[in-house]
C-alpha cells in the first residue's frame, strides 16, 4: 500500500513539473493593419509561435492607426498595456511622452537579441531615432509615388519622366483632358501627409527646433515659400478642374478614380502597387510609377518615411520582455521582411532583403516596386527627410487639410496658411507646457 | 389608494441597482468631465496640467468654436422642421384605409434600424461622383455632376437630408401611433358641420397631435445635436472647411483624434448644458400650448 502511495505521489509531482515546463509566455500584440494585411500578421506570428516553443503570441487588430492608440491608452491606464503597440510614424512624440515604453534599443542591450541594425535602411530607422538613439522597431515603412496610366497617356501623346516637375503635372493634365481621354489630370487623397512629403522634397523643415528632434517644436513652417509653392499649385489644379478631389482622407475613392480611368494619374503611398498593379491588370490597361513631382527649379530631397513601428510597453516581468523584444525583432529579419514586402508593397527594411529581391529578379517582374525603392535610395540624409516630431501631429493634419479646403473653397493661401499656423503654433505650446518640456 | 412600504429603507434596496448603474455609467463620467475641464490633459488622464477656466475662456473667443455653434443650430433648425414635417405628411398618407398599408407602414420604419454607418455609406454610394447612381441619372438627365462631399453648401445639405431621412421612420411610427388615437367621431362630427379636410387637420388632427409632435421635437433635437454624429464621420468628417463640423464632431476630434482630453471635457460641459436649458425652455414656452386632452 506505502509502495503505491509513494508511486501516485512520484507520477503526480511529474506531472505537476511538466506542467510548470510547459507553461509558455504569453504575450500580446495590437496593431492596426485590416484586410489581407491582418491575414499577413496572422500567418507570420503563427509561424513565430511555432519556430519559439516557449512563447504564445496572440494577435489582435485594433482599428485604424488612431483607435489602436486610443485602446492602448486606455488600456495604460487601467494597467494592462499590450506587450507589443504598432503604431504608426506621427505618434512616436506621444508615444515617447506617454512614458510607458521601452526603447528599442535598451532592450536589445538588456535581452541580448541580436539585431544587424546596420543592414537597415537608414530612412527607416532615423525616423525612429530620437536624440540619436533608436526607440522603436521599423517594421511598415512607405512613402508617396506617383502613379500614371500609360495607356491613356499614350492615347494623349505625352510621355512621364522619371523625376516630373509641378509643371509637367499640369502640362500632362491638359494634354489628356483636352484629348478627351479622361476627364480629370491627377488625383490624391485630400491628406496633409502629401503636403508633409512635399514640404520634405522641398528641403524644408515642416516644424522648428530642427523639425521637432532637437527640442519639443513650439512653431510650423506654414509661412515658409515652399509651403506657399505647393499650396498654390494645389489651388492652381483644383481651380483649372485639373486634381479631383476624392474627399477628406479618403484613399480608396482616390483609388477608385484612378482605377476607373477617370483621372491619369495619381499620388498615393508606395503601399498601393499591389493594388493598383491587380486593377489595372484586370481592366487591361498599363500602369507606370514616377517620383513625386517637385517644382521647376527647386532641388530633389527626397521624401520622408510614412508607414508605422512596432514599440514594446515596459512593465511586464523580464520573461515577457525577452519574448516581446524576440518578436519585434523576427518581424523584420530578412525572410519576414521579404515576405511582407511581397505580400503588401511596404518597403524591405533590409539591405540583404533587398539584394535577395534582386537576384531573385523581382524588380524586373515588378519595376513599379524598383521606382519607390530608388526613390527611397536617393533620399538625402537631413532634418527635413527625416521627418518632423510632434506631439500634437493629429491636429496638425487636421488643421492643414481644413487650410486646404479653404483654400480651394477660395481663401487667399497666404491667409489660409497663417490661420492654421496660428492654431497648429498654439497647439504646439500647450503640449511642451503639459509635457514641462 | 395610498400603498406603503414595509420600512423606509426598502424603497432604498430596490432602487439601489439602478442608482449603481446611473452612478458608474451616468453620473461618476459627468462629474468626471466637469473636473477634467479644468485641466489640460493627455494620453487619457496620464499627462494633466490645471488650467481653471482657460479652456472655457478659449472655447468663447475661438471663431471656429463659434462657428461650430452656428452649424450645429443650422443642423437643429434643418432636421427638426424637414424631418417633423415630412415624417408628418407620410404618416399622414400612411394613415389611410389604403391596400397593402400594413406593408407600407412596415417599409416606411425601415431606414430606423439602419446603424448610422451603414446609412451613411449607402448615401456614400448614392452621392459618390464616379460611380454614384445619383449623378450617374443628374448627368444623363439634365449634365451636371456635383461634387456631394467636397462643396460646402452641399454637404451641408446631403448631411442634413441623410440624418432626416434617417430618422424618417422613428417619427412616423410616433405621428402614426397619434394618428389612431384621434378619435374618429369628431372627425365625423365635423365633417357634418361642413369643414373640408384641410380644416379638419389644422383644427382636430394637429392639435391633439400636438403632445406627439412636442415629444418629436425634443427627440428631433437630440438627435440633431448628438445622433449624426455616425453620419457626419462616414460622410465628411466634419468638412470641407469646417462645413459640418457640429460641436459633438469637434468634440470627437479633440478627445478622441486630437488627444486633448481637457478640452473636449469642456465641451461637453457646454454640451451638457445646453440640452438641459433647451428642454427647461421647451417645456415651459411649448409645454403650456400642449394639448394632452384625452
Amino acid at each position: 500500500m506505502k509502495r503505491v502511495l509513494l508511486f501516485v505521489m512520484l507520477t503526480l509531482l511529474v506531472v505537476s513539473g511538466l506542467v510548470v515546463a510547459q507553461e509558455k509566455t504569453q504575450i500580446t500584440l495590437w496593431h492596426a493593419m485590416s484586410g489581407t494585411r491582418e491575414l499577413l500578421i496572422q500567418r507570420m506570428v503563427d509561424d513565430f509561435n511555432l519556430t519559439h516553443p516557449g512563447i504564445e503570441v496572440a494577435v489582435e487588430y485594433k482599428g485604424s492607426y488612431r483607435d489602436t492608440l486610443n485602446a492602448a491608452q486606455a488600456a495604460a491606464v487601467a494597467g494592462d498595456a499590450p506587450h507589443v503597440l504598432h503604431s504608426f510614424e506621427v505618434g512616436t512624440q506621444q508615444l515617447l511622452d506617454m512614458g510607458i515604453f521601452a526603447l528599442a534599443e535598451d532592450l536589445i542591450d538588456e535581452y541580448g537579441v541580436v539585431i544587424p541594425w546596420g543592414d537597415y535602411l537608414a530612412p527607416a530607422l532615423n525616423y525612429y531615432k530620437i536624440g540619436g538613439r533608436q526607440a522603436s522597431f521599423p517594421w511598415n515603412s512607405s512613402n508617396s509615388i506617383l502613379y500614371y496610366n500609360k495607356t491613356l497617356l499614350d492615347a494623349a501623346g505625352v510621355t512621364m519622366p522619371r523625376e516630373p516637375t509641378f509643371e509637367d503635372i499640369i502640362a500632362i493634365s491638359n494634354a489628356v483632358i483636352s484629348a478627351g481621354v479622361a476627364e480629370g489630370g491627377i488625383t490624391w487623397p485630400m491628406h496633409s501627409w502629401f503636403f508633409e512629403q512635399w514640404m520634405a522634397e522641398l528641403g524644408a523643415n515642416l516644424v522648428n527646433n530642427e523639425n521637432g528632434r532637437a527640442g519639443y517644436a513650439t512653431e510650423i513652417n506654414l509661412l515658409d515659400p515652399a509651403a506657399i509653392t505647393i499650396m498654390s499649385w494645389w489651388k492652381e489644379l483644383y481651380d483649372k478642374g485639373l486634381w479631383i478631389n476624392p474627399g477628406r482622407e479618403n484613399w480608396s475613392q482616390a483609388r477608385q478614380n484612378f482605377t476607373t480611368q477617370r483621372v491619369a494619374m495619381m499620388i498615393s503611398s508606395t503601399s498601393d502597387v499591389n493594388l493598383t498593379e491587380n486593377a489595372a491588370f484586370e481592366g487591361g490597361w498599363e500602369v507606370g510609377t514616377a517620383f513625386m513631382p517637385v517644382p521647376l527649379g527647386f532641388e530633389r530631397h527626397g521624401v520622408v518615411i510614412g508607414g508605422g513601428s512596432l514599440w514594446v510597453t515596459k512593465d511586464h516581468p523580464d520573461a515577457e520582455l525577452k519574448a516581446a523584444t524576440e518578436l519585434v525583432v523576427y518581424m523584420s529579419q530578412v525572410s519576414q521582411d521579404i515576405e511582407w514586402h511581397q505580400g503588401t508593397g511596404y518597403f524591405a527594411l533590409r539591405n540583404t532583403s533587398l539584394q535577395a529581391l534582386a537576384l531573385e529578379g523581382w524588380y524586373e517582374l515588378h519595376p513599379n516596386y524598383k521606382t519607390a525603392s530608388d526613390q527611397l535610395a536617393e533620399t538625402q540624409v537631413m532634418t527635413a527627410t527625416q521627418g518632423a516630431l510632434a506631439g500634437v501631429f493629429p491636429e496638425i493634419r487636421t488643421f492643414i487639410e481644413d487650410a486646404a479646403e479653404e483654400v480651394y473653397g477660395g481663401t487667399p493661401v497666404g491667409e489660409a496658411l497663417a490661420k492654421a499656423k496660428a492654431l497648429i503654433d498654439q497647439a504646439l505650446v500647450d503640449y511642451k507646457e503639459l509635457m514641462g518640456g | 389608494m395610498e400603498s406603503k412600504f414595509p420600512n423606509r429603507f426598502f424603497p432604498l434596496l430596490v432602487l439601489l441597482p439602478t442608482l449603481l448603474v446611473c452612478g458608474m455609467f451616468l453620473y461618476y463620467p459627468v462629474a468626471q468631465s466637469f473636473s477634467w475641464s479644468l485641466l489640460r490633459a493627455a494620453f487619457m488622464g496620464l499627462r494633466t496640467l490645471y488650467v481653471g477656466t482657460q479652456n472655457y475662456v478659449r472655447l468663447f473667443t475661438s471663431p471656429d468654436y463659434l462657428h461650430s455653434m452656428w452649424v450645429s443650430i443650422l443642423f437643429a433648425g434643418g432636421i427638426v422642421i424637414f424631418g417633423l414635417a415630412f415624417s408628418l405628411a407620410i404618416a399622414l398618407l400612411a394613415n389611410r384605409k389604403v391596400r397593402g398599408a400594413r406593408i407600407y407602414r412596415t417599409a416606411l420604419i425601415w431606414p430606423y434600424a439602419l446603424s448610422p454607418a451603414v446609412a451613411g455609406t449607402i448615401w456614400l454610394f448614392l452621392f459618390n461622383p464616379t460611380a454614384g447612381v445619383v449623378n450617374y441619372v443628374l448627368e444623363r438627365t439634365i449634365g451636371i455632376s456635383p461634387d456631394w462631399v467636397t462643396s460646402q453648401n452641399l454637404a451641408v445639405f446631403l448631411v442634413i437630408s441623410a440624418a432626416v431621412w434617417k430618422n424618417l421612420g422613428y417619427n412616423i411610427v410616433f405621428f402614426l401611433a397619434g394618428l389612431q388615437n384621434v378619435p374618429g367621431q369628431v372627425i365625423e362630427a365635423a365633417r357634418i358641420d361642413g369643414a373640408g379636410s384641410w380644416r379638419c387637420f389644422w383644427r382636430i388632427t394637429l392639435p391633439l397631435l400636438s403632445p406627439t409632435a412636442f415629444f418629436l421635437l425634443i427627440m428631433n433635437m437630440i438627435y440633431a445635436f448628438f445622433g449624426v454624429f455616425g453620419l457626419i464621420d462616414v460622410l465628411t468628417k466634419g468638412g470641407p472647411a469646417r462645413a459640418t463640423n457640429i460641436l459633438i464632431y469637434n468634440l470627437y476630434r479633440d478627445a478622441f483624434q486630437h488627444n486633448k482630453w481637457g478640452m473636449a471635457s469642456a465641451q461637453s460641459v457646454i454640451l451638457f448644458i445646453m440640452v438641459v436649458g433647451f428642454t427647461l425652455l421647451q417645456f415651459r414656452t411649448t409645454g403650456r400650448k400642449v394639448h394632452y386632452g384625452g
